[in-house]
Order: C-alpha cells, then sequence, then structure tokens
C-alpha cells in the first residue's frame, strides 16, 4: 500500500519562504492562512550562534489525532495516508486544531483579504474555498490524484507532486511513498538520519526531517 | 479553460528567472516554474518569493489606474498633489511637450548640464528592461543619468571597479558547483544571489562544502554557514590583511602558494625600480623581470626567460614612466620584484594587530588562513569542455558593505591577492567573475578581453592626463572627471560618487560644484525618495524639481512630488524580448544563452501602458522617430542589429510601429543571429516556446584559459597604473583648484595600505559635533530576498512571509545588551545617529554583536500603499553623504554610528 510522505532537509532550506507564497498562491490563500510556515530558531549564545529554517505544516500522520476528535467525521485519513478535511462537513468546532500537537491548522472564519477591499484575484479565486471551516496542509491531494489519473508520478512530475516541492528553489523538498523501501524518501531517511518531530507523541508524521550537517543537534527542532 | 504562457520575471539583477503563468478564463490565476529550461537554467526553471508575489502586483488595488496630472503646484510631504485622471494623449502630449521645450533651446543647460535627467530605479533596473527605451535614450542625446547615483551604497562598488579591472568581475562570485571551502564576508547570498545563489549553493551544502560567513550578525546566509565569525563592522580589511600575512610570512609560501600560477599569471615577478613604477626597457618601454638563471633582467614577454624572481633585490638598468609619462633613467639601480614588495608591505599586518581591531580570536584568523591553503587542491585539475583547467576549490567572496567605502580598495585587493596566491582565481572551484559591465560585449566574458599595455587586458579608464582629462563636467556627479576606473559606458553615470548626487548633496559641504536641476527628469520604477541616503534632504530636492514624471505602478514617495504619473504595464501585462545567460549577475550561470519574451498573461488590469508603447508615442511626439527606429535599426536594443547576414528585418526610419511589430522583428533577429541563420522565430513562437537559447560552454566561464592563449597576466598584485592615474588626477584637479577631493587621492597607492577603516564613522560623529563615544553602536544593514530588488514593499504577501525573518519585525539587537538595558522583544526603540532619529521594535537575538544593530531592507515608507503601515524603520533617514567616508570610487558604505534607547510613549 502506498504511503505518501514528505522529507525536508534542513541542510538545504535557505528560509527564503518561497513555498509559503508558492502554496498561498497556488491554493488561493488569504491572509494569515499558511500550509506551509518556514520558522527560524536561533540556538546558542554569543558568539556561538547558529539558527535553523524549519519548514512548518501538516504531518499527515499515521495516526492522526485531528481524526479521532473530530466529530463530524470531515477529518478523514485516505487509504494512501493523505489526512484531509472534508470542508462540506466540517463544522468549524475546531477539536482538530487543539489536538493537533503540531499546530498545523488554521481556522478560515470569514474570508479576508489583503487590502481595503478585495482585489480581482481574490474576489475570483478565494470563493474556491468555503468559510468557517479548518485549513491545513493536505499534500496537495488533488493534485496528487490528478496526476495519478493521467499516468504521472508524485515526487517525479510537477502535475503529481505538492506544489511547494517544485517551488522549492533549495531542493530541500522531496515527496514519496514512505512504505516502498526503494523510494527516494525511504532511502534519504535512511541514509541521512530522516527524523520526526514529536514522535513523543505517536502519531507517525509523514513527514520526516534531514538534520544539518554541521553544528546542530537534532533535538534541538524538536519543538 | 486553463493555459500555462511562459514568461519571465526581472525582479532583481540575478533575471530573468523562466516561470509559465497559469492563466484560466482571463485571470492570473497562479505562478509554476518552467521546467522546459530545467536543463539549462541555473535555478532548474523555479522562480523565488517575488515572482509569486506577481499576481498580488498585477491585481492590486493600490495601483495607479490611469495617467494622473498633478493639480496642486505646490510640492511637498504634507501637501496633496491632488492627483487628477488625464487620458494616455493628454499624458503623452504634456510630458513631450515638456521635452520638446528642452530640444527648441538646447539640450544642455548653461554649465553643459542636460536638462533632461534620467533615474532607473530597482538599483538602476537595466534601461534595457524597459521595453524600447534605450533606442528612445540613444536617439534624444544629452542626458544625466547621475543625478539619484545612489548604487554606491547599496552596490558592490569597489568590487565593480576593482573587479572589472582586474578579472573583468564587475560582481565576483563562488564557483559553487565545484568548489570546498567559501569565506564569504558579508556576501548575502541567500538573499541575493536570486534563484540559482539560493540553489548552488544548497547543492554545495549538500554534498559537503564548507561555507564561513565572516559579519556581524547571524544573516540569512550566515544561517545556512558552517561557521558564523562575527567580525566587529568595516574591519574586513584587516581581516584578509592578516590571513595573507599569516600566508606568506608565518608559513612557507613557496610550498603553500600556486608559484607557477604567481609568476606567469600576475605581475609578482616585474621589477619595481627606486621610484616605485616598473623597471622598463629603455627601448620597448616593457616592464623587466629578473631571470635568476641568466642573472639578468629581461622583459616580461622575452622567450628566453628561464625563471622567474620573486624575491630579493637586483641591480638593473632601465626606465620608469610614471604619471604624464615622465620618464626616469636608471643605470644599475637597485630594483625588486613586485612580490618582494608584498613580502614587506605584509609584514606589519600580524593577526594579533587584526585580532585586536576586529574584536576576534588571533587563533580564528590562523586557522582559517589554513583551511584556505588547505582546500586549495595545489597541482590538481579539472576537466571543462574537454579541456584541462587547474582546480583551486577555495572561493572568497565579499558583501556589500565590506565593498563600498574607507576599506573598500583593500577588501577588494586583499580578496583578489588571496586568491592569485593560492591560483584560484578564474580557475574552477575559484574565485570567478560573474558578469562585465563596463567592458563589452556583456553577454560574453572571453569576448571582453583584449590584450592591453604591459601584458595586461586592456581597460577603458577614464583619461587622465592632461590632453584628455574632462576639465568641465558634463555630469552632475562628475563620475567621468573625478573616477578613472568607472570608465564610460552605459553602467558608469549609476556608479558616481555618492555625495555629489544632485539629490543628495550636503548644503553643508560648501566646497561641491552645485548644478541646477534638470528641466525633466523621469523616474523609472524607482523610488529614491525612500531609498537614497539622507531621506530628508531628498524629499526637499525633489519638491525643488520643475518637471518630474514617474513611472511606476503604485502612488509612493517620490512620485508624491511628480507632476505626472504614467502607470506601466506590470510584469504579467508588458511585452519584451530578453536576453538571459551566459552569465547575469551573481550566481545566474546558465548552461546556454539566449533570448526569453515577456507576454502579456491578461489584458491589462488597470488603464496602464506598454513601455514600448509609451516610447513610441514619445518618441513620434517629440520629432525624433526616425532617429529611434534607427537606433533600433543598429543595434540598441538588446545589442540586436536589425540587418544583418542573411535577414534584413529594418525598420522604415518614418514609420511608426507598433510594440508587437518591432518585438517581432527583434525576435527574428535573434534567433536568425543565435542560429546563423538557421532558424527564424518571430512573436507568435517566443508566445508560444517563451525561450530561445544556444549552448553555452562552460569553459567560457573561466578567464584563465584565454589569459593563457593571449598570453595575458592579471594586473596583479602591483597597482602601477592606480598608483599613475591617482597622481594625474591630483595635477588635474589641483590645476582647477580642486582640493576637496584630496583625502580621495591618498588611496591610489600601488599597494593599499591597511588600518582600522571603522574610526572614519567616529571622525564623522565628531564633524556633527556629537560625541563618539555616545554613538558606540554601529548600524548595519541586511537584505531578506523578499525585499532583495523587487520594488515589493507594496505586496502584502511579501510581507506576511517575511514576518517569519526576525529582522523584517524591527531592529535586531543582540540580547544580552538589551537585557542590560531593560529593552525587552516588542519595545519601542528609539535608533539616533548624528543626523536623524527613528522609532523601531526591538527584536533581540545572540545573532548579532553587542555592539551592533540591524535593519532589514529599505523601508520608512509613508506614502507607498500597505507599507506605509508596516512601521519598520529605514536606515537611509540616519545618515549623511560625507567626503569622509567615501572612498576614491565614490562609494561609501551602508552604515553608521548610533544610539538606541526605550522610547518613552
Amino acid at each position: 500500500m502506498v504511503r505518501w510522505g514528505m522529507v525536508i532537509d534542513l541542510t538545504k532550506c535557505a528560509g527564503c519562504q518561497t513555498c509559503t507564497v508558492a502554496c498561498k498562491v497556488e491554493n488561493a490563500l488569504g491572509p494569515r492562512i499558511q500550509r506551509v510556515t518556514v520558522v527560524e530558531k536561533e540556538i546558542g549564545t554569543f558568539p556561538k550562534v547558529t539558527r535553523l529554517y524549519i519548514p512548518k505544516r501538516c504531518m499527515n500522520c499515521k495516526d492522526p489525532q485531528c481524526v479521532e476528535v473530530c466529530p463530524s467525521g470531515a477529518t478523514e485519513q485516505r487509504e494512501d495516508g493523505i489526512v484531509v478535511i472534508n470542508k462540506d462537513d466540517c463544522i468549524g468546532c475546531r477539536y482538530c486544531m487543539m489536538a493537533c500537537p503540531y499546530n498545523a491548522r488554521m481556522f478560515r472564519g470569514v474570508e479576508r483579504s489583503y487590502f481595503d477591499s478585495p482585489s480581482k484575484w481574490e474576489q475570483r479565486r478565494y470563493p474556491e474555498h468555503d468559510v468557517g471551516v479548518v485549513d491545513k496542509c493536505d499534500f496537495c491531494a488533488e493534485r496528487v490524484d490528478q496526476g495519478l489519473a493521467n499516468g504521472l508520478k508524485p515526487g517525479d512530475d510537477l502535475d503529481a507532486t505538492p506544489f511547494c516541492v517544485f517551488a522549492c528553489i533549495s531542493n530541500a523538498m522531496e515527496f514519496g511513498d514512505l512504505d516502498d523501501p526503494d523510494s527516494k524518501v525511504s532511502q534519504l531517511i535512511k541514509e541521512r538520519g530522516g527524523f520526526q518531530l514529536l514522535p513523543e507523541m505517536e502519531t507517525d508524521p509523514s513527514v520526516y526531517y534531514l538534520p544539518r550537517r554541521q553544528g546542530d543537534d537534532e533535538e534541538n527542532t524538536d519543538e | 479553460m486553463k493555459k500555462k504562457l511562459p514568461t519571465y520575471c526581472f525582479q532583481c539583477y540575478n533575471g530573468p528567472d523562466l516561470f509559465k503563468a497559469v492563466v484560466e478564463d482571463g485571470l492570473v490565476r497562479s505562478i509554476e516554474p518552467n521546467l522546459d529550461c530545467k536543463d539549462i537554467s541555473p535555478a532548474e526553471g523555479r522562480v523565488c518569493v517575488k515572482a509569486y508575489g506577481l499576481v498580488q502586483k498585477l491585481y492590486h488595488p493600490g495601483r495607479v489606474q490611469s495617467p494622473l496630472v498633478r493639480t496642486n503646484p505646490k510640492k511637498g510631504r504634507d501637501e496633496d498633489p491632488g492627483w487628477k485622471e488625464i487620458s494616455w494623449d493628454e499624458a503623452l502630449d504634456m510630458l513631450a511637450g515638456k521635452m520638446n521645450k528642452i530640444r527648441e533651446n538646447g539640450l544642455t543647460d548653461e554649465d553643459g548640464m542636460p536638462k533632461f535627467a534620467v533615474i532607473m530605479g530597482q538599483a538602476a533596473a537595466p534601461t534595457a528592461y524597459a521595453g524600447t527605451m534605450p533606442a528612445f535614450f540613444s536617439a534624444w542625446g544629452a542626458i544625466d543619468f547621475t543625478i539619484g547615483t545612489g548604487e554606491g551604497i547599496k552596490c558592490y562598488h569597489s568590487e565593480h571597479l576593482f573587479g572589472e579591472l582586474w578579472h573583468r568581475g564587475f560582481i565576483s562570485a563562488s564557483d559553487t558547483p565545484r568548489t570546498k571551502l567559501v569565506l564569504s564576508f558579508g556576501h548575502n547570498t541567500n538573499a541575493s544571489g536570486g534563484v540559482a545563489g539560493v540553489m548552488r549553493h544548497a547543492w554545495a551544502r549538500d554534498r559537503g562544502c564548507k561555507r564561513i560567513q565572516v559579519e556581524p550578525h547571524l544573516s540569512i546566509s550566515a544561517t545556512t554557514s558552517d561557521e558564523w565569525v562575527p567580525i566587529r563592522p568595516k574591519t574586513d580589511a584587516p581581516f584578509m590583511y592578516a590571513m595573507i600575512h599569516a600566508i606568506l610570512l608565518e608559513m612557507d609560501w613557496r610550498e603553500v602558494c600556486d608559484v607557477p600560477f604567481i609568476e606567469k599569471r600576475t605581475n609578482s615577478p616585474y621589477l619595481v625600480g627606486p621610484g616605485g613604477y616598473y623597471l622598463r626597457d629603455e627601448k620597448s618601454e616593457k616592464p623587466m623581470v629578473w631571470d635568476p638563471v641568466d642573472k639578468s633582467a629581461k622583459t616580461f614577454d622575452d622567450p628566453t626567460i628561464k625563471g622567474y624572481a620573486l624575491e630579493g633585490a637586483y641591480k638593473a638598468s632601465g626606465i620608469e614612466i610614471g604619471a604624464d609619462n615622465k620618464i626616469e633613467r636608471y643605470e644599475d639601480a637597485e630594483c625588486r620584484p613586485a612580490f618582494q614588495l608584498v613580502l614587506d608591505h605584509m609584514k606589519p599586518y600580524t593577526p594579533e594587530w587584526a585580532a585586536e581591531i576586529c574584536d576576534l580570536p588571533v587563533d580564528t584568523i590562523r586557522r582559517i588562513a589554513r583551511e584556505l591553503v588547505e582546500a586549495a587542491c595545489l597541482g590538481e585539475t579539472v576537466e571543462i569542455s574537454g579541456e584541462q583547467l587547474p582546480f583551486r576549490p577555495v572561493a572568497i567572496t565579499l558583501g556589500k558593505t565590506v565593498n563600498n567605502g574607507p576599506g573598500g580598495y583593500q577588501c577588494c585587493w586583499a580578496r583578489t591577492l588571496l586568491a592569485t596566491l593560492l591560483g584560484a582565481l578564474e580557475v574552477p572551484g575559484g574565485t570567478v567573475g560573474a558578469s562585465q559591465r563596463l567592458n563589452k560585449p556583456h553577454h560574453d566574458r572571453w569576448s571582453s578581453v583584449w590584450p592591453g599595455k604591459d601584458g595586461f587586458m586592456a581597460y577603458p579608464f577614464n583619461p587622465t592626463d592632461k590632453e584628455n582629462w574632462p576639465s568641465e563636467p558634463r555630469s552632475r556627479a562628475m563620475y567621468t572627471e573625478l573616477i578613472p576606473l568607472v570608465a564610460n559606458t552605459g553602467w558608469s553615470p549609476f556608479l558616481g560618487p555618492v555625495p555629489l548626487a544632485w539629490f543628495s548633496m550636503d548644503p553643508d559641504q560648501k566646497e561641491l560644484p552645485r548644478f541646477k536641476p534638470p528641466e525633466v527628469l523621469m523616474v523609472y520604477r524607482g523610488n529614491p525618495g525612500a531609498s537614497m541616503y539622507y531621506t530628508d534632504l531628498v524629499l526637499k530636492r525633489l519638491s525643488e524639481l520643475p518637471f518630474m514624471v514617474s513611472i511606476g505602478y503604485t502612488l509612493d514617495e517620490t512620485n508624491h512630488f511628480a507632476d505626472l504619473i504614467l502607470p506601466d504595464h506590470t510584469d504579467l501585462e508588458g511585452l519584451q524580448l530578453f536576453r538571459f545567460g551566459p552569465s547575469i549577475h551573481s550566481e545566474a550561470f546558465w548552461k546556454s544563452y539566449g533570448f526569453a519574451l515577456r507576454q502579456p498573461a491578461v489584458e491589462p488590469v488597470v488603464n496602464s501602458i506598454d513601455m514600448t508603447d509609451l516610447v513610441t508615442g514619445l518618441a513620434e511626439r517629440t520629432g525624433i522617430l526616425d532617429l529611434y527606429n534607427e537606433a533600433i535599426n543598429a543595434g540598441m536594443l538588446l545589442g540586436l542589429r536589425l540587418k544583418g547576414s542573411g535577414y534584413d528585418y529594418e525598420l522604415d526610419p518614418k514609420k511608426s510601429y507598433t510594440k508587437e511589430e518591432l518585438w517581432d522583428r527583434l525576435c527574428k533577429a535573434s534567433t536568425m543571429i543565435l542560429s546563423d541563420g538557421k532558424d527564424e522565430h518571430g512573436l507568435d513562437w517566443f508566445k508560444e516556446h517563451g525561450f530561445y537559447g544556444v549552448d553555452y560552454p562552460q569553459i567560457r566561464y573561466y578567464m584563465h584559459p584565454v589569459m593563457v592563449r593571449w598570453g595575458l597576466r592579471y594586473e596583479f598584485p602591483f597597482q602601477e597604473r592606480i598608483r599613475i592615474i591617482g597622481e594625474e588626477l591630483e595635477m588635474r584637479l589641483h590645476d582647477k583648484g580642486i582640493h576637496w577631493w584630496d583625502p580621495q587621492l591618498e588611496e591610489y597607492q600601488a599597494l593599499p595600505e591597511c588600518e582600522d577603516f571603522s574610526k572614519p564613522w567616529d571622525e564623522a560623529c565628531v564633524k556633527a559635533g556629537k560625541d563618539p563615544a555616545e554613538f558606540n553602536l554601529w548600524l548595519v544593514n541586511t537584505r531578506s530576498m523578499q525585499y532583495a530588488w523587487g520594488s515589493n514593499a507594496a505586496i502584502p504577501a511579501m510581507a506576511e512571509a517575511a514576518k517569519h525573518v526576525a529582522g523584517f519585525k524591527g531592529a535586531l539587537i543582540n540580547s544580552t545588551m538589551a537585557a542590560e538595558r531593560g529593552i525587552a522583544e516588542g519595545d519601542k526603540i528609539v535608533i539616533e545617529s548624528p543626523f536623524g532619529s527613528c522609532v523601531g521594535r526591538a527584536v533581540p537575538r545572540q545573532g548579532v554583536r553587542p555592539d551592533t544593530v540591524v535593519f532589514t531592507g529599505q523601508f520608512g515608507n509613508w506614502n507607498t500603499p500597505f507599507a506605509k503601515d508596516l512601521g519598520i524603520p529605514n536606515l537611509n533617514v540616519l545618515t549623511k553623504p560625507d567626503l569622509g567616508l567615501l572612498d576614491a570610487g565614490g562609494s561609501t558604505a551602508d552604515l553608521v554610528k548610533v544610539k538606541i534607547y526605550r522610547k518613552v510613549d
């Protein structure tokens, strides 16, 4: 069985925020809705200091707590492991936001505009989403499905891969099948010591991080 | 129905970066990478955060909706301009009326200054990006591009001049795909190196390349480096001098340096006579070297040379040729190889000396010097394009504040000396020039090299000899008169001396020449009212202009003072062919070169205009359509002649062409030229395919092969010509009674002396009547990718993303220092310099020196939509151009001494 997952290389990420904005444009996300957020983490005391850029997002966990707490069944896990929100069923109770250990979900209360009055683009594209519902990264599930239907391979083909992966200008992200031991993501996790954030929460995230090659302690990224 | 239109982003110098606009039902839905160019693009067809912001730029409700004319004649920050919408015909007629008045009465005023002046924005965006504007400029005649010359602060100024002279490195970069060690002095690749810079360094990190970042704060680039060395601001030159000292005088340089390179590719063996100039053969006037085998002096190119003496002193006869060709004859005079002079010169600059100045452990300097030599792989070679080249995988890069102002020459000299000592200049893995801009052609490094005097590359210095030095100023910033190195090509006016920029010339510096303002100023996509030094004065000057036309997409701090605002198409609406590759700016080394099309993805969203339509309309109305068309025929656009071998697309000089007709001909000419007549592709083909390119041999990115082929040496390390032009310039200026440039003239040294270059900033405090002990913090400026060029201050998506960049929130200060002062995260603090003050939020972090404050980007907006509410402080309001802070190239550094304190409401 396939289990889609992502590997993020902390050695390569340069904190440029391209993934954040590319995702927002691709998915027509309004103000403050960020499905992927790149945070900075400073480590050490002057003069021995370094900093990490850590792209954070929904981990599409194998054992997602958000699914368990969702009272309407809107949040569900697909067979390929992706956790999706059925917006028609979401009642906006936000239990899932409380349950998520990664703070990866956002509530889209009303549709806001970046401007005093909505731009033409906002007027046309924001209605693609419902309001009063929760939003999060679903690995561009529709894109993956469409790509597969067209015979494309997720991870290799732009039109079948989460958009951020192809937008990333430092090639810091890989997408593929975690259940396939020969997939690139599985190989990277094995060879480079890929780790999950907050493993003690026992959610088995589908997003793995590759540690910085020099000078950093994995534990420092665990928050 | 979705369609994907190939186009490109040029919101920074590293562009164009090719992408696809996804369009559905007349709306640009989104932006995608263009994987069609994956194999030739240094960025693998991807674009950075700024390109995704183009969607908000296109549909920004704050865009200027149509041409605007001012109705309130009073100009001032607090004056309402009373904008009134007018038609395009009315707007162009009004502008043409002002321009025609100039043409009727003469293009220059009684001082010889052009009455028409132009400022190109986005850090002097190439005129080539402004549609057919270069052809209009060419047809027009005298234009002053210097009145806002400010790039001497915001660019890599000394590197532009010295890098171009020494190795055609207007911009220099690490050969990142091959290097093993990058030593970066404040070079902020991750912010300003474009997509290619970010990607190349990410791959380099992945394969284990080490980067050491030396700078006062942990920048975005330091974050991804292996080591951060927190040096005191403006002390980079002592650090580098001390490393040279360690290599030459503490190690065995014969073992750790690339001696064959030093002997054959530099002027190190050239004999220097008693007067400090080359000892030359009297008959041929060629510099001489000492052959230790034959024990005699020979001209540097004598085929009988059996060896080169680099050390020692020798008796030889010959002549020295000094300033104004003054000749001194010597018989059996004691001469020394230039390399011996370097050995002597570097003696005082010990690591201990530097460590105190730099406020760093002395061991750090010695260790890094050792790491450099160990990484140099002496003797190794690598195959590039079928040829074996030296492989020296160690590179040194410089940032803008390191480059500019006092110490800029020393930093460039020391960096280049380190590279030459290790044979790591212009070879695979080393420090390489990324582009040349003062020499032509711009698009091929090898072709820009031709043999000059004394075995070096030729260089187009501005003349300093008595006969040819321009004794009467030709531009308000006097760059041809004062800066021989800046040359006089298309890019030169933007590199003029900062304090002489008409906009920000300090009234207190009464000795400087004063000129009347231009009758018409055109500002293209620029905002000097926020981005230039000494902002208050700039605003005053803006209010004094007789007529200003501003071309841009929103209201801003500059066009608040304009008489006419002309909204041009944004990048997703305009039509423009543009060059891509081979190398553009920082690290954009393409595998191919050619042309790409920017095409309208949708109909214009507002009543804006394409630049080519604007320019053609202006050419018609000013009666120079024929000259304009002839300029296009002659190749003023992108260097493409419209008639050549096997093709003829020439314009009828009397006819007015649409933009589609013009660019169609240029598309065809470009493909015919690139394909040697095999392919003819017009506008429609480019609209479908996006770009056309041909392979570029990667070996041409390295100057080494062409230097070997021509038998040339780098004019390094001894700077005889620099000394001579300085001496000549001094005589010329003194003959004219000009002495205010004397401090700059002192810099023209054959071997530059080093010192603590932070001192002039304390002296500037004293000059302003302030106590340097009070203003004991450094304020430095840094870039982040979202705002590196791009004119993106009005784009909310950029701000939202940038909120995750610590510095964007306000003023970065050291956490411990902040705690000692009772300042907490988010507190409002006053940042006060001797010249002004501003308010920002405190952002305490450990990644900044305790004596340093950091601003990110340039904001301080009060009129630009959205940006005016950001409340981010601007360094420019705290500064004042000062001759005392100026180097001989005309630049000053982007920093100022300040004090900070909590703001009490």
